[in-house]
């Protein structure tokens, strides 16, 4: 007899989930997590996208400790001295609440209480050691050479999840598969936040943006509000990081903070804190096997994510696989087996979801995001474009063919790279 | 066997606290809480003394409902039970009634053989409450102790004395205040903490305790907070000596001895 029928590792959106799915059908659940109050080391970009909570939660948008909704959402590129952006800011986004800015440290804590209140036995402070297992099944953790026993382990550890790599049931994380985000909340007070950048007490603006100025790192940045404070931060994969020697992301973060378009915005704040997280990007091909006997994966450490370069997307993939591994869960039990082939319900749900959909339809997404000249060649060029057209300098006019060709010549492209390249993005994207 | 209280307070993490500059009040909204350090380390000795000399451990705090966490954290390392002592009518209170407040709870749990407590809290520093609980009770006392033996009814401790240690022989029942890194607090166990969720808090408020509402509380406490201010950190704004100057000192440095 088990002490539990589910054990969740890590009280991050995947676990928790999980967990409120779980002990609100009536399942004895268990939910670790390292840090006290729970959630509490939990790191994101900071926006949530979609309303996938609504399905174990429904009034969670009126409960939950939401910063902003987004009404503005900006993409662009900035280069050393321009930035070209587009402002799309929508009554649409305002009707349909479509994202939120989030602190995690506030957000997690108040889910991982939502799980408690569904029944859950939620322990914070405690890092689970190791994973136990019996005749090839994971039937529990272990922690301070003591055993705690369940059905099965649902693991939402996170972007490295080791657990999982020391039981083998997945490789060690490679370079590929993981870009580094760091991230800086800058105290800003309600009333400049809103005056800035043209917002209600309640609306919000989520920006990213293509690093153009930072050469081959093909570095991103975003930018976000919330109540009282700017999350910003840059994103950069670890391959382009090592590559290029990079050790101190902080100074690319400084360097994006000092950027002309940049640097009002957060003019007359103050850092109020500051972190550096992983984030999955290595998309379909780092998905590990999700499930075996007595144990599903969830989340980060399952490697969800979405990210082109101009969409950052890791929250809603969480809850979603953490809600179908605890409906998995929920429907062994009643089969009363845990088996591979029971918890193989939870893959089902993903490949009838947008999560696995997602990774398919893009899984070439890489190839994109990894070209270089998408960060050093198209930002200058597109800025030399728009000069040349802008900017009156007492010259001829030029038609916009000649002033492509000039510029691909001045900035060494050749028209036939720029055509492949283009038509891959039209394909992969 | 030993009737053993570790007397415990949720503090913010002095960390995350800073002053405001404008209403001159501690800004606590980034802070986590946490066990108040020094009260780990009670706990700690308690559990020591506990594993030495058999016994039973009840951790108790006064404070709001949200510091069950920090019970079950302590009773996670080691402690049996945990009593948290909450009520709107507590709230507000100054030392003087906190020690009184607690030397009840004590009493009204029937009363115990050693009560430990930290040397002070890191949010308000005045060493004021566990020396309280003991003169409200009636116990012998030691303060700002980093070692406990138990002898026949005797309790043998080591004191802190400002550069010097001081062992002295007290009798029971009694208060001790345990020194911050007095010992290496152990962690609490998931198995430890399972077993004090499944044992839960008890919750003590004053329809049980029925303290008078004039000795308890705001209304209790005869601290009045006249003005605050914050002075500017002295080594951040370092008058620069001149060349000269320096020459200065060194020489009266060379004169007093201290360099060569």
């Amino acid at each position: 007899m088990s002490d539990y029928d589910a054990i969740v590792v890590g009280a991050g959106n995947a676990g928790s989930a999980a967990a409120i799915t779980m002990a609100s059908k009536g399942l004895s659940v268990l939910l670790v997590d390292r840090s006290d109050p729970p959630g509490t080391k939990n790191l994101s970009g900071g926006v949530l996208w979609g309303n996938d909570l609504a399905k174990i939660l429904p009034k969670w948008q009126s409960e939950a400790p939401l910063e902003r909704f987004i009404q503005d959402k900006k993409i662009g590129f900035l280069t050393e001295k321009s930035s070209i952006i587009i402002d799309f800011k929508t009554k649409v986004f305002e009707e349909n609440k479509v994202g939120h800015t989030v602190l995690r440290s506030k957000f997690d804590p108040w889910l991982a209480k939502k799980a408690k209140e569904a029944g859950a036995t939620v322990i914070p402070g405690i890092t689970v050691e190791s994973l136990v297992k019996k005749d090839g099944k994971i039937i529990g953790v272990e922690e301070s050479g003591d055993a705690v026993t369940s059905n099965v382990v649902i693991l939402a550890e996170g972007i490295n999840p080791r657990l999982a790599i020391e039981a083998g049931l997945r490789p060690p994380l490679q370079d590929w598969e993981v870009s580094v985000g760091v991230k800086e909340i800058i105290k800003l007070s309600p009333q400049k936040i809103e005056d800035r950048f043209n917002l209600s007490s309640t609306s919000g603006l989520a920006s990213e943006y293509i690093l153009g100025n930072l050469g081959e790192l093909n570095a991103g940045a975003f930018f976000y509000t919330n109540k009282d404070s700017i999350s910003l931060g840059i994103v950069a994969p670890m391959e382009r990081l090592r590559e290029n020697g990079v050790t101190h992301t902080y100074d690319i973060i400084e360097q994006f903070k000092e950027h002309p378009s940049i640097a009002p915005l957060i003019d007359g704040g103050t850092v109020a804190e500051y972190g550096a997280h992983m984030i999955p990007e290595g998309g379909l091909e780092m998905v590990p096997q999700l499930f075996g006997d007595g144990y599903m994966i969830v989340g980060d450490s399952a490697g969800f994510g979405f990210s082109n370069g101009l969409v950052l997307q890791g929250m809603n993939y969480a809850f979603l696989s953490g809600i179908f591994a605890g409906e998995a869960a929920v429907e062994a039990k009643s089969r009363n087996d845990f088996s591979s082939s029971s918890l193989s319900t939870y893959k089902r749900k993903l490949d009838n979801s947008y999560v696995l959909k997602d990774l398919r339809t893009f899984k070439d997404l890489r190839k994109v995001t990894n070209n270089k000249s998408m960060y050093t060649t198209y930002p200058k060029m597109l800025e030399s474009i728009l000069l040349e057209m802008l900017w009156e300098r007492g010259q001829p006019k030029k038609k916009v063919r000649e002033i492509l060709g000039s510029c691909a010549a001045d900035l060494n492209v050749g028209k036939l790279k720029t055509a492949t390249d283009f038509y891959y993005m039209y394909r992969r994207m | 066997m030993l009737k053993i209280a570790v007397m415990i307070k949720q503090v913010p993490d002095s960390q995350d606290i800073s002053i405001d500059p404008v209403t001159k009040t501690l800004n606590r909204s980034m802070a986590r809480n946490v066990v108040n350090p020094p009260d780990v380390n009670a706990t700690e000795a308690a559990i020591q003394l506990k594993d030495k000399y058999g016994g039973e451990i009840t951790v108790i705090t006064m404070g709001p409902p949200m510091a069950d966490t920090a019970l079950l954290q302590l009773m996670g390392m080691g402690a049996d039970n945990g009593v948290l002592v909450t009520d709107r009518v507590f709230a507000g209170a100054d030392t003087w009634p906190t020690g009184f407040t607690l030397a009840s709870v004590a009493d009204f749990l029937g009363g115990f053989d050693v009560i430990f407590c930290g040397e002070e809290t890191t949010d308000s520093s005045t060493g004021h409450v566990g020396p309280g609980i003991a003169e409200f009770l009636g116990y012998e006392q030691a303060t700002y102790v980093h070692k406990v033996e138990y002898e026949n009814g005797f309790l043998i401790v080591v004191r802190d004395i400002e550069g010097a240690e001081e062992t002295i022989k007290i009798g029971t029942p009694a208060v001790l205040t345990i020194t911050l890194n007095a010992n290496e607090p152990r962690n609490p166990t998931l198995k430890r903490k399972i077993d004090a969720y499944k044992k839960g808090i008890r919750l003590v408020t004053n329809k049980e305790l029925r303290l008078d509402p004039a000795c308890i509380g705001l209304k209790g406490s005869p601290t009045i907070v006249k003005d605050m201010k914050t002075v500017p950190d002295p080594i951040k704004n370092p008058s620069k000596p001149t060349i000269e100057e320096l020459d200065k000192v060194v020489s009266v440095l060379i004169e007093k001895g201290v360099v060569k």
